[in-house]
């Protein structure tokens, strides 16, 4: 009686994953084209949509999810749009018959452990925390695509543009603080944290015992007193509780005394050329500002 | 006719004043505490001359309405626990166990996520004062008059499920990502980083609540003596229940829409201060307002001393005491019956 119901459920699953390798099977047999790069590829996160969108040709793109198609997220959206669309779910990606299938560290566990139990072509990435993590994953990521000259050109790009931002040497560094919706800001051991480094700028968060992403009371972050503030107050759309927490009255207040500086999380969210607007947007809007230390 | 009191009740008004300096210094101390060291005295002293300081920024935006609302949302739950109890002649209920605060959460959530909060400020309040409203109007349909605790239960656990499943649905088809993550600020409320906009709001719907809630305290009185006897006396009971139902949705349902539904204060005050007052459900509004305002002032103070961060929400802090207390009442009035 007991073992019954693991057989019937065993049984079932086994049927289910045939049924699946059988949707999936007829393309997936004849995966690459000659040169060996992938024909079919699907992205299921975000930003492997981008790195894709920019490195594999546009006729071996399947489908990218739907979050890079609206311009507020993804800084990609334009190409995005003719594309179709996933919601990062299993069985949306089989349909695709891919001879690749790109995954990020959010992508559901379940999914992946789905997509590699039918043999699926999956590949999953991790989130760069350091501009070295960013120049490894364009070159990973245009390995599997068999694109290395553009993944190289890509990483090129990036490094000439970082090594064309200069900074006043002769300043100390701004102490600036990150709010994110819900209350959140962004510590040490994240890509923000090297943004703000490079743009000349030193997060407070460091100093505060929370982790690379954590709440903070809007209390503890006002008599932080920053030099800068940076929010992201090009959310628009919809209203929800997480966003509101950036219109609470206090931060229009603290503007009077910091620089309040829109940073919007699409350029600093995914490896790409995108980071480095987002260190040019923080330098121009900081520029001439001095640090308190050589004010008083 | 009416049940004798067990001992004698305290005197009436020295008790209510008590709770009322209680209740002060409670919203004076939920200023001084914080999650960091404010020299409250200079902060204030920056008030006064009108220097935006950062401590008096803090002071003024954050710890006051944190604070004021603290203490009204408290008053509302307190009194309106007292209140309903009294209509329902039930100690059972109380605006979370009944469904009301669900609804007025799901009124809140419907237009708050559409937009019309962000287009009509007051739409808010409004909002959740319709879904209370609502939810009164269906509990006193369905376990209305003289209707046994567990008609009163089952008929809450019905209207707190349905409120909770429909504002699920809307936070669902919000097109905003963060929506779907944000029920637990509906369902278990915090007092965490509310605004002084937020207190304007709330606060004048909820004053004319309590006006109507503590203005029914002589037909309360009166209903203890059975609804024929209170007719005799002159008391119309089919305004009693409008006005308290009215009441109840203004008080309840414009805190909820501010600081999201914070269970148990309504249940547990008017219990334990009812001994206090001779067991006179009018006696027992405002004294069990004062202590509501007390218990939740007093809870969000521990949730901001407790070592755990990000700070606990208000309403798991008031179930974690509440729902073992309703148990034992449960077991209580088991036994009785």
């Amino acid at each position: 009686m007991t073992t019954r119901t693991p057989h019937g459920l065993a049984l079932l699953r086994l049927c289910l994953l045939a049924l699946i390798a059988a949707l999936a099977g007829a393309g997936a047999a004849q995966a690459a084209d000659a040169a060996g790069k992938p024909r079919r590829i699907v992205s299921i996160n975000m930003c492997m949509d981008e790195l894709v969108l920019r490195l594999a040709d546009r006729d071996a793109i399947a489908s990218v999810t739907w979050l890079s198609q609206d311009p507020r997220n993804a800084n990609m959206a334009d190409a995005a749009r003719g594309l179709p669309a996933n919601n990062g779910l299993a069985e949306e990606a089989l349909t695709y018959h891919p001879d690749l299938v790109l995954a990020g560290p959010f992508t559901e566990r379940s999914t992946v452990a789905l997509l590699n139990e039918v043999g699926a072509p999956l590949v999953e990435f991790d989130v760069p925390e350091t501009f070295d993590d960013v120049r490894r994953q364009i070159r990973e990521v245009a390995a599997v695509l068999g694109e290395t000259e553009r993944g190289e050109a890509l990483v090129a790009e990036i490094d000439r543009r970082l090594a064309g931002i200069s900074l006043d040497p002769s300043r100390p560094p701004l102490r600036a603080i990150i709010l994110r919706p819900n209350g959140f800001t962004v510590g040490p051991g994240s890509l923000v944290d090297e943004i703000l480094r490079r743009a000349g700028m030193a997060n407070l968060a460091a100093g505060l015992d929370i982790g690379a992403y954590q709440q903070i009371p809007l209390e503890r972050l006002a008599l932080l007193d920053a030099d800068v503030l940076i929010v992201d107050s090009e959310i628009v759309g919809a209203p929800s509780l997480a966003t509101e927490a950036l219109d609470h009255p206090i931060v229009a207040e603290l503007s009077h005394s910091m620089k309040v500086v829109s940073l919007p999380s699409r350029l600093w969210t995914c490896a790409g050329p995108a980071l480095v607007d987002a260190i040019q947007r923080l330098v121009d809007a900081t520029d001439g500002a001095a640090a308190r230390g050589k004010r008083n | 006719m009416t049940r004798a009191p067990a001992r004698a009740p305290a005197a009436y008004w020295p008790l209510a004043a008590a709770l009322g300096g209680l209740a002060l210094a409670a919203t004076l101390a939920s200023l001084l505490v914080g999650y960091v060291h404010l020299d409250v005295v200079a902060a204030l002293g920056d008030v006064a001359h009108g220097r935006r300081s950062l401590p008096a920024l803090v002071l003024v935006e954050l710890r006051l309405p944190r604070a004021a609302l603290g203490c009204a949302v408290g008053f509302s739950l307190g009194l309106t626990g007292a209140a309903m109890q009294g209509l329902l002649r039930n100690p059972l209920a109380d605006p979370g166990v009944v469904g009301v605060s669900g609804g007025a959460a799901l009124g809140a959530v419907v237009v708050f996520y559409c937009g019309l909060a962000g287009a009509f400020a007051l739409a808010l309040p409004l909002g959740g004062v319709a879904g209370a409203f609502l939810a009164a109007l269906a509990l006193y349909a369905l376990a209305g008059r003289g209707a046994g605790t567990m008609t009163l239960i089952l008929a809450g656990v019905t209207i707190n499920s349905f409120a909770g499943a429909l504002t699920a649905l809307a936070l669902n088809l919000s097109p905003n990502p963060y929506a779907a993550y944000e029920i637990v600020f509906w369902l278990m409320g915090s007092l965490a980083d509310r605004s002084l906009p937020q207190l304007w709001l709330a606060l004048p719907l909820m004053l004319v609540g309590w006006a109507l809630l503590l203005s029914s305290a002589p037909a309360l009185d009166a209903l203890t003596l059975g609804e024929d006897t209170a007719t005799s006396l002159g008391f119309d009971l089919k305004r009693l229940r409008l006005t308290l139902v009215a009441g109840s949705a203004l008080a309840v349902g414009s805190a909820v829409a501010v600081t999201g539904a914070i269970g148990f204060v309504g249940l547990v005050v008017p219990h334990l201060l009812r001994p206090l007052v001779g067991h006179r459900p009018g006696r027992l509004l405002l004294v069990s307002a004062l202590g509501g305002a007390i218990a939740l002032l007093v809870a969000d103070i521990a949730v901001r001393l407790l070592p755990i961060h990000p700070e606990l929400r208000l309403g798991v802090v008031t179930a974690l005491i509440g729902a073992p207390f309703l148990l034992s009442l449960i077991d209580r009035l088991r036994r009785e019956a």
